[in-house]
């Protein structure tokens, strides 16, 4: 079975409803995946700045750097995530 | 230098883990292999392999994926420092793992030419950066936040070679900023930011480096992205 991918066909002019809301929800989860992936390696940064500037002790430091790095690690495969999957398993069917 | 897609490693696929090859930085080739001692992962032996003009500084390394890891992250900047002292260095992300060198060599090919052109920019440089924070609970120094800012800016920026703005990724920051200072220059351009640093105490400044340049040197091999060196 030939299926014509949303994007080739918003690519050659036309659309289809249907698959467009699906791909306008995979671009603003995409989106809110990078966002949060950027706060959370921003949160790493400032608090290494304010545990160098002697703001944090060694010991609040390693205690919120460990969280922040378990909560980059669910953010990275999140954003990660192949979206195109969809597509992928409509085509092999 | 920056991963081309599928460069970063990861364990085979049957979930054992091989032996690789993991790259710190590369320098010009020197005129034998060099050894820098068994100061890589694991303790190996971290040496060079010569590659035309370039020789890319490795050791022989796990083939994983290389996460954020505060010691990991250490092991590969005292090497790169470690080569620093002797070397104009072209850095690499840190993560870099080959499975074996005739992959390395691809990689190495393929950049050969952005290479060139890189090591010329960088060349007897180094990186500083600088970071001028404001005091806890204090939010715009009463207005004169950008008066400081372009003070800094303005100072440094006729010492160093080339600037580059980084991102302002917490409130408090209103500096943050990598300069590229010729070798021979870098006690001006540390007396300039302990002059500066005086002039507005109320501020932290956080003055770092020398390190290698890593936000001026960009080549993506084998990868998708265009932009930096090619």
């Amino acid at each position: 079975m030939l299926l014509i991918d949303d994007l080739l066909t918003r690519a050659v002019g036309f659309s289809i409803p249907g698959l467009d809301m699906f791909w306008l929800f995979e671009q603003v989860l995409y989106f809110a995946h990078k966002e949060m992936y950027d706060l959370i390696k921003d949160k790493l940064k400032e608090n290494r700045m304010l545990y160098e500037l002697g703001e944090m002790t060694g010991e609040e430091y390693m205690k919120s750097n460990s969280l922040l790095v378990r909560q980059l690690k669910l953010a990275e495969k999140a954003r990660d995530m192949n979206l195109s999957v969809r597509t992928d398993i409509l085509a092999s069917q | 230098m920056k991963p081309g897609k599928g460069k970063r490693a990861g364990g085979a696929k049957d979930g054992t883990q091989g032996v690789g090859i993991y790259v710190y930085c590369i320098i010009r080739c020197p005129e034998v292999m060099k050894s820098f001692g068994k100061v890589g992962f694991g303790g190996e032996e971290v040496y060079t392999i010569e590659h035309k003009d370039f020789a890319p500084v490795v050791s022989n390394a796990i083939m994983k994926e290389y996460n954020v890891d505060e010691e990991d992250i250490e092991v590969h900047k005292a090497v790169v420092s470690e080569v620093m002292k002797e070397h104009t260095v072209l850095p690499v992300a840190y993560g870099m793992v080959f499975k074996n060198k005739k992959l390395l060599a691809v990689s190495m090919k393929a950049g050969n030419k952005a290479m060139k052109k890189a090591i010329k920019s960088v060349d007897n440089k180094v990186e500083l950066g600088v970071k001028v924070v404001l005091p806890k609970d204090a939010r715009d120094l009463d207005g004169k936040a950008d008066q400081c800012k372009s003070d800094f800016v303005e100072a440094l920026n006729c010492i160093a070679a080339e600037t580059k703005p980084l991102k302002l990724f917490s409130d408090r920051l209103i500096l943050n900023s990598s300069f590229l200072v010729d070798s021979g220059r870098v006690d001006d351009f540390s007396n300039a930011v302990g002059k500066l640093a005086e002039e507005y105490s109320v501020l932290k400044v956080q003055y770092s480096g020398p390190w290698p340049p890593y936000n001026f040197v960009d080549i993506q091999i084998l990868g998708n992205k265009r932009g930096g060196f090619r």
